[in-house]
């Protein structure tokens, strides 16, 4: 029996002395986060996601590098992003928010669904890249390359691998759910928003065989084995397309 | 079997948790999130290959459905449709059948009977690639829309419903699709063809209608090259 | 009337309760159900002057419902996902975005020329509306996410894409995001409004401009 933990990701505002002070409102279905800046902090937040900010707060576009990186680390995220770009995945920049002066900035992603908070104390979390929203602290951010298989599915071609210690506030399209896998899963690619623990994972074609590959229309999946958690989300891009599709005009 | 809606109303998704090895459900294609490693999949084609290869060319919705089977108990599986919405499940009794849209069909056991060549949905659509779905026998029926699901139960009065919002009704209704305030209206106020209900049942209609969504995205598409 | 707004956030649908010869007005393509007492009539200010608006990029098209011979019932909901709110009309009124717009009761005075916002809105075919009236009544409005009301006490910045009405005796300007063209392009940030003065600003959660470019750009390409 797989034991099922599901996880209410954090919404209320956070007790004063414990991270960045902040507020998660709209949730489940419309997060939106609002992120309380005192002097000195920055909040580096996936580009295009500012709804709202007090006018005193500074916007500074910037690439998504680690601000350690060196020089080739950097010319490497060039490069990665511009694959992304080709792809068709989101924008590589990220905004630096910053205040001398307390202000609020509020931030929300393109998709509907919900955010949700996380403090890292030095783990490693794997996040799918839409799923980036923002995070203060000094963050380690690595991108991964799924592999060949990978690039057909459209969505799941790269992966962030964060660690470090900060807050880090990532969202998901529809409600997230935690499952704890101990043996062998199965997550549809659009579906998976993240994981972390002691997991390995390949990507498949659904099904048995060619007939299953091409016409049980799941598309690819991850194939999780060992121990750890597995985040998902409860809707998918390419579903969203795929029942829109036949009943558009022309 | 047994099963859970989260999420709801708004994104929901079905979790279902088999208590048994070899209990089967019925699922549209891509509707799979997620599913334990030894739970097995298999394909297969609605309805014989003349009626699915009918109800491809409507553009309807796949003609492919999986089955599901458990290997052993405690496994799991996890369920969401396309749209953003909500999902509904009936237990269905064997005494009254339910019409559905066909884009409504999420999941069922093996013991509901989906009738996809039932006659008296033609027409019904105006062009959209949609038809009608009749859905009887016993057992659990999901469905779902786009929007959330607003059940009217429809007496005397009868009902009218703008067609793109229908997502399903009981067997006990009739329906006669007009076009709203004569034909200035029809041309000027965007109402399409609505449907008028009487009898006695319940009407579930969508909140949200995917050709409003379709009309806000179409200029966001790539124009195809090379056309002329 | 009654209005009630259920499946709230994200599949929001107001159920306005008319009375007996009671109206209400709301934007063309609302409607989702309705009883069957319920009279629809288009209002167009006549075909030449409702083609003209067509044409002209701002199609805004608004039915009139009303009971007759008894009460009835209309169900309106918004074209994308997300909250709807019914708001109480003010002295002040409000400046509504156009696709915002669900339904008001008849006394409310909409206007489509309001001037000086011509490049507000990245997307095409949004505008803005001024919504007044000389006695109490209502304005449906709907969002794309969920709906936040947000108090502007000295200065606020919002993501245009973002905004759903204010209160019209607030000052605002329209400018870009980052500081530069450049920046404002790579940053993902269109264009932002700053206002200053009191009031309220109700904004909504997401951005139909990027919904439409994240989800539009996956589609078949048209043809043309």
């Amino acid at each position: 029996m797989q034991p099922q933990a599901h996880i209410e990701p954090s919404t209320a505002p956070t007790p004063t002395g414990l991270g960045t002070p902040h507020e998660i409102t709209h949730g489940p279905s419309f997060a939106m986060l609002r992120v309380d800046l005192q002097p000195g902090v920055t909040v580096v937040a996936e580009a295009g996601a500012m709804v709202a900010r007090s006018e005193q707060v500074s916007m500074e576009v910037k690439m998504n590098a680690s601000p350690s990186a060196s020089f080739f680390a950097k010319l490497k995220a060039f490069f990665i992003a511009l694959i992304r770009k080709l792809i068709g995945g989101e924008t590589f920049f990220v905004n630096h928010f910053q205040s001398s002066q307390p202000g609020s900035v509020w931030l929300a992603p393109t998709m509907a669904g919900q955010i949700a908070y996380r403090r890292l104390h030095g783990e490693k979390l794997t996040l799918s890249t839409g799923a980036y929203l923002a995070h203060v602290g000094a963050l380690e951010m690595k991108m991964k390359f799924g592999g060949l298989k990978s690039l057909l599915a459209k969505e799941g071609a790269f992966f962030l691998e964060l660690g470090g210690e900060g807050d880090l506030w990532f969202n998901s399209y529809g409600g997230v759910h935690a499952i704890d896998v101990d043996g062998s899963y199965l997550v549809d690619n659009g579906h998976l928003v993240g994981f972390e623990g002691n997991l390995t994972f390949t990507i498949k074609g659904a099904g048995g065989g060619l007939m299953g590959l091409v016409a049980s229309g799941e598309g690819m999946v991850c194939e999780f084995t060992g121990q750890g958690r597995v985040y998902i989300q409860s809707r998918n891009l390419g579903s969203l397309v795929g029942w829109l599709t036949p009943l558009l005009p022309g | 079997m047994r099963y859970e809606l989260k999420d709801k109303p708004d994104f929901t998704i079905v979790h279902v948790d088999f208590e048994a090895p070899g209990e089967q459900i019925l699922v549209e294609s891509s509707a799979m999130v997620a599913r334990a490693g030894g739970v097995g999949m298999q394909t297969q084609m609605k309805g014989g290959l003349l009626a699915a290869a009918k109800r491809k060319m409507l553009g309807g919705e796949s003609i492919f459905q999986n089955t599901f089977t458990s290997t052993e108990a405690g496994q799991d599986l996890w369920l969401a449709p396309g749209p953003e919405g909500d999902v509904e499940l009936l237990e269905l009794d064997g005494r009254s059948p339910v019409m559905l849209s066909s884009g409504a069909f999420l999941a069922s056991a093996p013991s509901v009977n989906l009738d996809t060549k039932w006659a008296g949905s033609r027409g019904f659509f105006s062009g959209q690639g949609l038809f009608l779905l009749k859905a009887e026998g016993t057992g659990p029926l999901f469905f779902a829309s786009y929007g959330g699901i607003h059940a009217v139960d429809v007496g005397p009065a009868g009902y009218i419903c703008d067609t793109s919002h229908i997502v399903g009704f009981t067997g006990g209704l009739s329906y006669d699709v007009t076009k709203v305030g004569g034909l200035k209206s029809l041309f000027f106020s965007g109402e399409g063809l609505v449907c008028r209900f009487t009898g006695h049942g319940r009407l579930w209609i969508a909140t949200r209608n995917p050709g409003a969504l379709a009309s806000f995205l179409e200029p966001y598409r790539r124009v195809e090259r090379g056309s002329n | 009337m009654e209005v009630e707004i259920a499946y709230r956030p994200a599949h929001a649908m107001a159920r306005v309760v008319l009375e007996r010869d009671e109206s209400i007005v709301a934007e063309s393509g609302a409607m989702v159900g309705m009883s069957t007492n319920v009279q629809m009539q288009t209002q167009s200010g006549g075909l030449m002057k409702g083609l003209k608006r067509m044409f002209g990029g701002e199609s805004f098209f608004r039915n009139t419902f009303t009971a007759s011979g008894g009460a009835g019932e209309v169900l309106l909901a918004h074209s994308l996902c997300g909250d709807m709110v019914a708001m109480e009309m003010t002295p002040t009124g409000y400046f509504v975005q156009s696709s915002a717009y669900i339904a008001s009761t008849p006394n409310v005075n909409l206007d489509t020329k309001v001037g000086g916002f011509k490049t507000f809105f990245a997307g095409e075919g949004v505008f803005v509306l001024k919504a007044t009236a000389a006695a109490a009544g209502k304005l449906v409005v709907g969002a794309f996410g969920g709906i936040q009301e947000l108090s502007c006490d000295g200065n606020l910045v919002i993501d245009t894409g973002h905004l759903v009405a204010w209160d019209a005796n607030l000052e605002y300007t329209v400018g870009k995001s980052g500081s530069g063209w450049i920046a404002s392009f790579l940053s993902g940030e269109g264009l932002v409004c700053h206002f200053h003065g009191q009031g309220r600003i109700w904004i909504q959660t997401r951005n139909p401009a990027e919904y439409g470019t994240t989800v539009g750009r996956m589609l078949p390409p048209k043809k043309r």
